[in-house]
């Protein structure tokens, strides 16, 4: 409905012909994103946004970017792909932001892509999509997206070939019944195919699916194919049910999460209900990662972060995108991904000059390369790869908070 | 009391026509609706099992497999449509949309690209119907349709349709009384008039405006009440 009336002013007033608004005034650059910020996900597209407007909060303290502060014009999607389409739409012809950023999630990004490449002649981008499917990163889409974050492909090859490593080759998925999950699956499958291996078992959950779910159907598919390992592909709320159905099922593999579940909110449910039940829920997880630890402050990244986050925590909790009952993180690897989009896109604007353009801005990103965001990996982009880092780390949960994984013979089988 | 009877069987006359008619074109009814639905329905079915297979040629082939997973969460939005999957080659199932997990029967099954009807423990009855994806070289789209969606449509069309002759048999009551009483009333009258001409004297007759309304009707009953009038005047002198 909204869809439609939008096309349709923008129909009678001839915007579709000729080249919007660029989101810049004098004075300020207005960045668009579309997120979870209510729903079973509402955490991933809250703490995203709160990284990256503790940057941009600190960029505009001393200035901006050539005089120019930088602001997010936030809606919600509650994760569902119809809404994420209309709040696209609005973004670009209606609020005529600069670029889009920070989306969240494969289902909502997927769909979104065809509408990028219809309103081809506006150029708007896709810039750091929190979310590591394939379609943004391949033709026809890599063209209309720039990524930060590593993909899903790779996170699973990485925890497929760490566990192999310590003789953990009997491998099930457990993942969300849509193109996000499909796209872990599918590298789950790709990195034990190149091993002459299958997936042993694999379940499903729907998008959606609250904590207070009762996942044991799923657990007991999982248990059938006797697992050394379960990776699991889905939201926090979905996951952090499974991994307490699991451990009450006796099902006590390692449980791996790729870096979109969002791994605190996940534990702080998990810790919450081990509390009730007198039982550690959080023994033997893993997760892999496309950012550092926010634990370790000797880089320099996470130091800026920490900083900025405690300095601007007030200014970074607008409760009007989302309920009031929601808590924020103190940190996240989630708000710190955010942090270093953000920090790519201030980059991107220094390069663009004090007369940025949305046509320039393919050609400012694939001039970064080796770029230096204090990750301790370097960033490069180029005329043909629309991926700035490839770099994953993982973590597993010491002590209640969660910790580089640097050693995994501890899980050794 | 000789119009209330007359009054009972043109009532059961009506009912049984009616109960005829409902029997009758309910039948006809649910075989129609079923033989088009369940035409219609199978028809669909394999459209939207071709049209998947069209588009996962390209994606399988060139693309990832989340974009197929994506076309197949579109489909399945479809009203009827219960579960996709679709296979390589080799049989193996490259996306699905089953939760909590590919069932036993599907995942161990044979792959047939004819219609089957398929029974899925805990989950329901189906009628999968199948398209090879570029003659099976590929691999072929698999369509799960809830077998009780036409039951279900053609309860609803003949609940509908009781429901509509059970409003048009009661209005039909009612008229069929206010009708037969319109009849009824003034042939009661015709009675008690040629009681009257037989027996004056006895109770209950009618008073003369009203036996001069009953000789003034125009219809069929006015006649017979001036029949019956000169009849007892042709007759009286003969007794006396």
């Amino acid at each position: 409905m909204v869809t439609t009336a939008i096309a349709a002013v923008v129909m009678a007033s001839g915007l579709g012909a000729f080249q919007a608004g660029e989101g810049i005034s004098g004075s300020e650059i207005v960045v668009g994103m579309s997120g979870p910020f209510t729903g079973a996900s509402r955490s991933l597209g809250i703490e995203l946004y709160r990284g990256s407007l503790a940057y941009f909060t600190e960029i505009n303290r001393r200035g901006g970017v050539n005089g120019r502060t930088i602001s997010i014009k936030a809606y919600d999607d509650g994760y569902q792909p119809e809404a994420a389409v209309k709040n696209t739409i609005r973004l670009m012809l209606e609020d005529q932001v600069f670029t889009l950023f920070n989306y969240v999630g494969t289902p909502t990004v997927t769909r979104v892509l065809p509408l990028l490449k219809s309103y081809d002649g506006l150029r708007f981008r896709l810039f750091a999509a929190f979310t590591g499917s394939q379609p943004q990163r391949e033709a026809p889409y890599d063209r209309v997206a720039i990524n930060y974050r590593a993909s899903n492909r790779q996170e699973t090859e990485g925890l497929v070939s760490n566990f192999r490593g310590i003789g953990r080759t009997r491998v099930a998925v457990f993942y969300q019944a849509d193109s996000y999950g499909r796209s872990g699956w599918a590298g789950v499958r790709s990195a034990l195919a190149s091993q002459n291996q299958k997936i042993v078992g694999e379940a499903t959950y729907a998008r959606g699916t609250a904590y207070t779910s009762s996942l044991r159907r799923q657990v007991a598919i999982l248990q059938e194919s006797k697992p050394d390992v379960v990776i699991s592909i889905g939201a926090y709320e979905a996951c952090a049910a499974f991994i307490r159905d699991a451990r009450r099922a006796e099902l006590n593999v390692p449980i791996a999460n790729v870096s979109f579940v969002g791994s605190e909110s996940m534990l702080e449910l998990l810790k919450a209900e081990g509390a009730a039940d007198g039982r550690d829920y959080t023994a033997n997880l893993v997760t892999s990662q496309v950012v550092p630890s926010y634990e370790d402050v000797a880089i320099p990244v996470v130091k800026e972060y920490r900083e900025l986050m405690a300095e601007h925590a007030a200014t970074v909790t607008p409760p009007s995108l989302w309920a009031r009952d929601y808590r924020p993180l103190a940190r996240s690897f989630v708000s710190l991904e955010g942090f270093i989009n953000a920090k790519l896109l201030v980059e991107v604007l220094k390069r663009l000059g004090p007369s940025p353009s949305r046509s320039q801005m393919a050609g400012a990103v694939a001039s970064m390369q080796n770029l230096e965001l204090g990750t301790g990996h370097s960033v490069s982009f180029a005329a043909d790869r629309n991926q700035g880092s490839d770099a994953v780390f993982y973590a597993t949960v010491e002590q209640g908070r969660f910790v580089a994984l640097r050693d995994w013979k501890g899980w050794r089988k | 009391m000789k119009v209330a009877k007359l009054f009972q069987k043109t009532m059961f006359g009506i009912f049984l026509l009616f109960g005829l008619i409902a029997v009758s074109t309910s039948a006809l009814c649910i075989w129609t609706v079923d033989a088009e639905l369940s035409a219609e329905y199978e028809a669909n079915s394999r459209a939207i099992a071709q049209s998947i297979a069209n588009s996962s040629l390209d994606i399988i082939l060139n693309r990832d497999l989340s974009t197929l997973q994506s076309l197949l969460d579109q489909f399945n939005e479809i009203q009827g449509i219960e579960y996709i999957y679709i296979t390589d080659n080799q049989g193996d199932i490259l996306a699905h949309t089953f939760v909590p997990g590919v069932p036993k029967e599907i995942a161990t099954g044979e792959r047939q690209l004819a219609m089957v009807e398929r029974r899925l423990d805990g989950i329901g009855d189906f009628v999968e119907v199948a398209s090879p994806i570029l003659e099976g070289v590929v691999g072929s789209a698999h369509i799960g349709m809830v077998q009780g969606a036409v039951a279900l449509k053609l309860q609803k069309a003949i609940g509908r349709q009781a429901y509509l002759i059970s409003i048009i048999f009661i209005m039909s009551i009612i008229a069929t009384h206010v009708l037969v009483s319109l009849v009824a009333k003034p042939m009661a009258r015709l009675g008690v008039y040629a009681r009257q001409l037989v027996a004056p004297d006895a109770p209950g007759g009618l008073t003369p405006g009203e036996v001069q309304a009953l000789l003034e009707r125009n219809d069929e009953v006015g006649q017979l009440a001036r029949v019956v009038r000169h009849l007892a005047v042709r007759t009286a002198p003969e007794q006396s």
